[in-house]
């Protein structure tokens, strides 16, 4: 039993807490602590898989700039509790049974994988996961992909506008 | 670390999406120099002109060899070339449409049409993606421009309903494609379509849950894009909800790049694991969505919503082609008929390809045939019936054929190839899809999907029943004219209607457009 294996059970097991508070919370404004609290966690695990940037851009990114907003929306629409929950329909049924038995699919294809840091392909280089790797990678190999996100931040910007403008 | 050395001649590949996005942000500087009051006219002009330009330039590239892109995260071939312009013909017939709509309503934006070229240059640039990661982040691209667009008029409740609708479904279904990709990225160590395929061969010995699944969830995130039965609970009201020329967009645009590029991921993805089971899923697939899409359109008496199910009904003889694409033993008929000794590949190769001819050429039809149609439906509608519903009831229809039989003919064109009846292309392009699938041995799916649209053909015939065998009700609005609405029911009749008689032209681009990468 090494350490990361104990870190990474403490974050797991606080990420699904912190998620399931996210659903079960009365009150939105629990329900967004409950999200920036499993963001930090999430970057908890990042930083455990050797992905320092992303560990550091999910902190600033999500649990600083976006959960920020949240709730100042949260708090400007002045949302109150939630309504008590219906009764279940046979929509609700039907979704609660598919969510099982994907999550179902899912336990048994991930528990059946081969066990071992090796298994699943070769040992990660030292570089692995750094801001100058990830730098390189961006601007060079992974170009098209990259440019393809520079336009889908123009038309995510444009689109919110757009909704958001004055009445069309 | 090797430097990729880039030149200029390396994104010519890309030019169709270059010159839309170009468009796009002309619109966009331009709109802030006008006020209110300024006309508006040139948008839609800019917009076909760059939908023009953009399709030449497809039509150019298709003769090119098949070729990597940018290291090979995208590819070049004739495949996506004709994608392409299957795009640029749906973009600019809804243009064309959006004109006066969007006049009567007031709403002439630059915003508007420069959303309509970025979702266009997200299809193409999704029809050329070669790689997991780009193919999402493509997808995004022409999802959030259409989700703006479908709430882009906000008057009342329907526009923001089908917005908000659209965009968490959309959102949810892109998070499965996502974690699907995860999941072969996972098992193969790669998210490169080309280079997966070694690695999925290898990892399908050793663990074949991992794979099944992640191609199961990109599948399920696709079959939502397409709007195939289970995943096209959304369809219905956001066609409904949307401005009429976004919904001609989507019907044809978002459906054409969704299944271009499904073909590609499961066409390199099966020669790694087992093609009978995406043939399974598919064929499943095809099965639902022709029955349910079909036998939902039957009761509608609002004919946009009635577009919209047909639409799902549509995505399900695609789907029947995508099934041919996975047979591993094609039907009888080619032995008999020797089709395999005259082509000189073996009876898989020509059924494959028949196939693969079929979808496009069915994109294509269904481009002219629905953007044409939803064209009429928003010449016809008026924006003060839209909360009562009535918009687009069947009785709208009543007696077009004594007030203005040019348009009644003109639908009575869309509706009849939609229907599939000869002589019009959506006949040529069903012929083509079932003439595949059988070749391909799909007997049982081929009568399914016979028999649905034979059903269709009623809910497409009361229109023109409608149209020419009923009077014209008492107090019906003023029928407007306009020149750009016009223009484009005249060019999707015309091609409706002569390229179902005359395929030859495009059957030529179709045998050079059925060449995919690395096949």
């Amino acid at each position: 039993m090494n350490i990361e294996l104990i870190l990474f059970g403490a974050f797991a097991l606080l990420t699904l807490l912190s998620a399931g508070m996210v659903i079960f919370a009365r009150s939105p404004i629990n329900s967004a602590m409950a999200l920036v609290s499993t963001f930090f966690f999430l970057a908890g695990i990042y930083v455990l898989l050797w992905a320092h940037t992303v560990a550091v851009m999910q902190v600033l990114v999500y649990a600083g700039a976006i959960m920020v907003l949240f709730l100042f929306v949260i708090m400007l629409l002045n949302l109150g509790e939630s309504p008590t929950r219906g009764r279940p329909t046979l929509a609700r049924l039907a979704g609660g049974a598919a969510t099982v038995g994907l999550l179902a699919v899912l336990t048994i294809t991930l528990l059946k994988l081969p066990q071992g840091a090796s298994a699943m392909g070769p040992e990660a280089q030292a570089s692995f996961g750094t801001m100058a790797t990830m730098g390189q990678v961006i601007f060079t190999q992974w170009l098209f992909p990259f440019e393809a996100v520079s336009l889908l931040l123009l038309v995510a910007m444009v689109g919110a506008v757009v909704v958001a403008k004055s009445r069309i | 670390m090797n430097l990729p050395n880039l030149v200029l001649a390396d994104f010519l590949p890309l030019l169709p999406a270059i010159i839309m996005v170009a468009g796009a942000s002309i619109l966009l500087l331009s709109e802030v120099f006008l006020s209110a009051t300024s006309s508006r006219a040139y948008q839609a002009v800019l917009t076909v002109v760059t939908a023009v330009a953009a399709g030449a330039v497809a039509v150019a590239l298709m003769f090119e060899p098949p070729q990597e892109v940018l290291l090979g995260f995208g590819v070049l071939d004739p495949f996506s070339s004709f994608l392409t312009l299957v795009v640029c013909v749906g973009l600019g017939l809804a243009a064309l449409s959006a004109v006066s709509f969007l006049r009567k309503r007031g709403a002439e934006r630059g915003e508007f049409y420069a959303l309509m070229l970025f979702a266009s240059a997200g299809m193409s640039l999704l029809a050329m993606s070669n790689e997991l990661i780009t193919v999402f982040v493509n997808v995004e691209v022409l999802s959030i421009a259409t989700y703006a667009l479908t709430a882009y008029l906000r008057r009342g409740t329907r526009p923001s309903e089908a917005g908000f609708k659209y965009f968490i479904l959309g959102a949810f279904s892109s998070a499965v494609l996502l974690y699907g990709a995860a999941l072969l990225y996972g098992a193969t160590g790669t998210t490169q379509l080309t280079a997966m395929v070694g690695p999925l061969g290898a990892a399908m010995q050793s663990q074949p849950g991992l794979v099944y699944t992640g191609v199961v969830l990109v599948g399920a995130g696709f079959a939502f894009k397409v709007a195939a039965v289970p995943f096209h609970m959304w369809t219905p009201d956001v066609y409904e909800g949307a401005p009429t020329p976004v919904t001609a967009l989507m019907s044809a645009g978002v459906k054409a790049a969704a299944f271009a590029s499904m073909v590609r991921v499961f066409i390199t993805v099966g020669k790694g694991i087992d093609p009978q089971m995406l043939l399974a899923l598919f064929s499943t697939l095809a099965f639902l969505t022709m029955v349910a899409g079909n036998l939902l359109a039957i009761p509608q008496r609002n004919v946009k919503r009635m577009l919209a199910y047909s639409s799902i009904a549509h995505a399900g003889y695609l789907l029947v082609g995508v099934a041919a694409l996975f047979v591993t033993a094609p039907g009888e008929s080619f032995r008999l008929l020797g089709a395999s000794a005259l082509t000189g590949g073996t009876a898989l190769d020509v059924a494959r390809a028949e196939a693969l001819r079929g979808i496009l050429y069915y994109l294509l039809a269904y481009t002219f045939s629905a953007v044409g149609a939803f064209a009429m439906v928003s010449a016809l509608e008026r924006r003060e019936d839209e909360e009562k519903g009535t918009a687009w009831d069947l009785e709208r229809f009543s007696g077009l054929a004594q007030r203005r039989p040019g348009w009644a003919f003109a639908m009575a064109a869309f509706m009849l190839s939609l229907g599939g009846i000869p002589p019009t292309i959506g006949f040529m392009s069903k012929l083509l899809i079932f003439q595949a699938a059988v070749d391909a041995g799909l007997i049982g799916l081929t009568i399914v999907g016979v028999l649905s649209s034979a059903a269709g053909v009623y809910y497409y015939l009361r229109v023109v029943v409608y149209m020419f065998m009923r009077p014209v009700p008492e107090g019906a609005q003023v029928l407007e004219r306009s020149w750009s609405t016009e223009l484009a029911l005249v060019l999707s009749t015309a091609a409706v209607v002569v390229l179902g008689i005359i395929p030859g032209p495009v059957m030529g681009w179709l045998v050079q457009a059925s060449t995919i990468f690395g096949q």
